[in-house]
């Protein structure tokens, strides 16, 4: 008999892992929470560092996923243990038994108006990266629209190393994400001044530095070391920022036109509820737990149950999709192994 | 009566008196050091209160209701206060009776003190005796009535659940020879005295067991061992005393005099500080009260082992469970004898020493007076000088609410930190930094004096407690923004939309227990919606467990507390959770289930613009 395979969240880590199986020969099920595949990264408008386009990405995975058999605006209702395999009952009334789930639910981004003294949801000129992404991408935003644009900010590390915040990890792709959405706005704006304020800039990837560098020389996008302390708003309705810059060891105070939070990742709520009702264990960072930190990222503790993407922690997209593959392969062997 | 002996003694005395002696001395001692260790001024305070006569009837009222009759432990559990002034008044009565025996049959012995202890041995009942029925009848209701309390004091150590208590302290060694000895006292009384009844008489308790005892105990002599081992369970009850937790009760006798002076802690180990410690009963209310207690954790760190340590001088105890502390207050408002947990912390961190002491003088303040004293200048009533705070800072849904409302309100006011200010100095207080507090202090004080304001305005209780209590701003009211609301609603000047929304409230420390502003918040909350009373509210509320009073709890070890917190506000199961303090409102917000406002935010989004604006 043929396995079924479940793919539980239809982002790009899913989507790659399906279009993998299906070389493979599997017919990969992926059950999708929204009405659309592709998660966070349908929504984004350009890739660091190159500047690729989301959408052409998006279209590519789902293109190649396409002969798996995908439920939309579907959840799963609950999951059954039985002998040697799971019966997982979907909200559309479907029910699949399955011995293999590949879980790839991906992250949340962070609430920023849990870190009140920011100002997100008080003042309307304080937006979040995913914002200011979605309007990068053609979607009108009154906060960003009506403004005349001359300076603009963007706070580093908005409930990511904060334990205040309940998340102490660090998100990984904020820094390189404030450096490729500020130049975007210098791009849209030359005439505006841009400001990060950062705690440290985590250019790990691959031309993440460059593309740095390319900020500060070309586009002339101010760097300053500094945690903003409190942001509140002025007369004529801009925000004002207090930080310190902490290399010149003088507090800073700016004047903005709109204010962008580098919101990080948590893990999301769809993450945490399908664990629970598997179960599968939880890390001490609050993301779902792999069976080896180093080894086996892409397995969780359960056997047949594997991991892709940022379920298990902040991950960029080339990441994501290279365990959505090490996880297909693993599947691939792990299938061939109950031969 | 008539005497049995002519010498009126017996060697089986000696215990006692020696017992007595000791203690009586060790008190005496005890009471000049502490007196002395006061700062002469305090002294002084002190020894003029004694003379007042207000001070000294509610000395002497105190005393009797607290100490005999235990009216706040009444108050709190039927039972554990029925146990408590059994043996309290109980024996107290007994002392007196026995006094009033001695002072009617054998005044002439009236000068030996041990002689109402054990007067029943003395004496041998006569013809007469019969006038003495009702003395004889109260005695046994007295020691029935002790014994009554010894019985549920033995029943709490087993099941403290009946008594309303679901933690009690873990005794010390000497605490449990004090208690055995204690438990002991009684049972050997009623023993002796019935061994002794046919001779010197007794009523319904001694006289029945009396013959109870004749019938298989013909020997008279029996009674000499009995006597022997009551007077023995005495002796070693006051000499081992000053070493157990029943030092409480000569020390409260102090205690109680020495607060309605008025006097406050300015030692960390002397004078109030060490009454207040050696006063501590023991009894672990606190344990229960402590909001750092839930999942059975630092149940050690509590107020009534606090004072175990100060007594026992171990200073690296004292520095971990002082620093640990929340300062919330709780088991200070629940105590029954008074003790003040988180001063008597504050004191403690107030003595460590500092390599790096911070230098506040010179911060200039001309430019934040000049922005204090920019008032809107609508010419309506009072000026009002609107002090958000760090905290509120860091909430600014708050301040700019708190700006709406004063706006609707037509008020004349400044924000005075609307560009940064100075910090309130509470926090540095609370870290028993004294100097640094001082210094800001000084400096806030300056920029509101010069500002011209009438009223000082805040909106958050940790500010307003530091505000009301160690500023001298004579002339300038200061209120709390629930204060404000409160009467601006009262006075006609908002008008609030009523719904059905239920608003939990959630009583901050520092507002509550802290500055006693109980009712101007539920009153405002009433006027918005429906108020769904936590299960613990008012003087019990419990610590949203984000408070700055802590030196040494990280987030992690806070968050059981303040989930805690959050299950007990959703007792009355509320829509919202409504606070008046920024801090209270930011914990919560993390792990709230339901939206957190603050009272300002509820209050300016349900009221219109008013005509006086």
């Amino acid at each position: 008999m043929k396995e079924n395979i479940v793919i539980i969240g239809g982002g790009i880590a899913g989507l790659e892992a399906a279009g993998q199986l299906l070389k493979l020969g599997y017919s990969p099920i992926i059950i999708e929470r929204t009405e659309r595949l592709g998660g966070h990264v349908a929504s984004w408008h350009r890739l660091f560092p190159d500047m690729s386009p989301a959408k052409e990405l998006v279209d590519g995975l789902v293109a190649a996923a396409s002969g798996a058999n995908i439920f939309l605006n579907t959840e799963i209702s609950f999951v059954n243990r039985l002998k040697d395999s799971y019966n997982i009952m979907l909200s559309n009334g479907i029910s699949i038994i399955t011995r293999i789930m590949l879980v790839t639910t991906g992250f949340s981004v962070f609430d920023a108006s849990k870190k009140e003294e920011y100002g997100y949801g008080v003042y309307d000129q304080v937006i979040t990266n995913r914002d200011l992404e979605h309007w990068f991408n053609g979607n009108a935003d009154p906060r960003i629209d009506n403004s005349a644009m001359n300076a603009v900010g963007f706070v580093h590390c908005v409930g990511s190393r904060d334990e205040k915040a309940r998340n102490s990890q660090c998100s990984k792709v904020c820094c390189i994400t404030a450096v490729k959405q500020a130049i975007e706005i210098r791009q849209k704006f030359p005439e505006a001044s841009v400001y990060c304020f950062y705690m440290d800039l985590r250019m790990f990837g691959k031309k993440y530095e460059d593309f740095y560098i390319n900020a500060q020389r070309d586009y002339g996008i101010r760097f300053i070391r500094g945690r903003v302390s409190e942001v509140s708003e002025n007369i004529e309705g801009k925000v004002v920022i207090k930080a310190e810059d902490t290399l010149s060891g003088k507090p800073v105070k700016v004047t903005l036109d709109l204010l962008v939070l580098m919101a990080g990742m948590v893990c999301s709520q769809a993450s945490s509820r399908v664990a629970g009702m598997i179960p599968l264990p939880t890390d001490s960072d609050g993301f779902l737990k792999s069976k080896d930190n180093v080894y086996g990222v892409v397995e969780s503790p359960k056997e047949g149950i594997f991991y892709a993407g940022a379920c298990t922690g902040p991950k960029t997209v080339p990441e994501a999709l290279a365990e959505a593959r090490a996880a297909a392969l693993d599947v691939h062997l792990f299938i061939n192994g109950l031969k | 009566m008539r005497e049995r002996f002519l010498t009126g003694y017996n060697d089986f005395v000696l215990p006692f008196v020696l017992g007595m002696a000791f203690i009586i001395s060790y008190c005496v001692v005890g009471m000049v050091r502490i007196i002395l260790q006061l700062p002469a001024e305090d002294r002084k305070r002190f020894f003029i209160s004694l003379v007042t006569p207000a001070t000294l009837w509610k000395n002497i009222k105190d005393i009797f209701l607290k100490c005999l009759i235990h009216v706040d432990i009444w108050k709190r559990n039927k039972l554990l206060g029925y146990m408590h002034s059994s043996i309290a008044f109980g024996w107290f009565m007994l002392i007196v009776i026995g006094h009033i025996e001695v002072f009617l049959y054998t005044p002439h012995r009236a000068k030996l003190f041990y002689y109402p202890i054990f007067f029943r041995y003395f004496v041998a009942e006569t013809e007469s005796t019969m006038k003495g029925a009702l003395i004889f009848f109260l005695m046994d209701l007295f020691l029935l009535i002790v014994l009554s309390g010894i019985a549920l004091a033995i029943i709490k150590r087993v099941r403290s659940v009946m008594f309303g208590m679901r933690r009690t302290t873990n005794p010390s060694f000497f605490d449990l020879v004090g208690q055995y000895s204690l438990w002991a006292i009684f049972p050997l009384r009623l023993l002796a005295e019935s061994f002794t009844a046919d001779i010197s008489g007794g009523s319904f308790l001694t006289k029945s067991l009396n013959h109870v005892f004749t019938s298989f105990l013909s020997n008279h002599a029996n009674m000499l061992p009995a006597w022997w081992a009551y007077s023995c369970a005495l002796g070693v009850f006051f000499f081992v005393l000053p070493f157990t937790r029943y030092m409480h009760i000569p020390t409260e006798i102090l205690l109680i005099p020495l607060r309605n002076a008025g006097i406050k802690i300015r030692n960390a180990r002397k004078g109030l500080a060490k009454a207040q410690v050696y006063s501590c009963p023991s009894c672990g209310l606190c344990i229960d009260a402590c909001p750092m207690g839930v999942m059975k954790a630092n149940i050690r760190d509590t107020t009534v082992y606090l004072n175990r340590q100060i007594r026992r001088q171990n200073e690296a105890r004292i520095e971990e469970i002082s620093d640990k502390c929340l300062l919330c207050g709780k088991c200070t408002a629940i105590c029954p004898v008074g003790i003040e947990g988180d001063k008597l912390r504050i004191a403690q961190r107030s003595i460590r020493k500092y390599n790096l002491s911070p230098d506040y003088s010179g911060i200039p303040v001309s430019g934040l007076a000049a922005a204090a004293g920019d008032f809107s200048g609508t010419g309506h009533g009072e000026r009002i000088l609107y002090f958000a705070g760090c905290m509120t800072a860091l909430t600014p849904a708050i301040s700019r609410s708190m700006e709406s409302i004063l706006k609707k309100a037509g008020a004349d006011y400044s924000f005075m930190d609307r560009d940064g200010g100075i910090c309130c100095s509470r926090p540095m207080f609370m870290a028993g930094r004294f100097d640094a507090a001082k210094q800001l202090i000084e400096k806030n004080t300056e920029i509101i004096r010069a500002s011209g304001a009438d009223v000082l305005l805040l909106s958050c209780p940790i500010c307003y407690k530091i505000f009301k209590e160690k500023y001298r701003l004579d002339g300038i009211r200061i209120v709390h923004h629930t204060e404000y609301i409160d009467s601006l609603i009262r006075q006609g000047v908002l008008t609030v939309e009523k719904d059905g929304t239920r608003y939990a409230y959630h009583d901050p420390c520092e507002l509550g227990r802290g500055c006693g502003v109980y009712d101007e918040p539920r009153r405002v909350v009433e006027a918005a919606g429906v108020l769904a009373e936590a299960a613990k509210n008012r003087k019990e509320s419990i610590c949203c467990g984000g408070s700055l009073g802590s030196l040494t709890l990280g987030f992690d070890k806070r968050r059981a507390m303040t989930e805690n917190a959050v299950t007990n506000l959703m007792a009355g199961s509320p829509d919202r959770i409504a606070t008046a303090c920024p801090l209270c409102r930011s914990t919560f917000g993390r792990y709230s289930g339901v939206p957190v406002e603050d009272i300002a935010e509820i209050i300016d989004r349900k009221t219109t613009k008013t005509d006086r604006s």
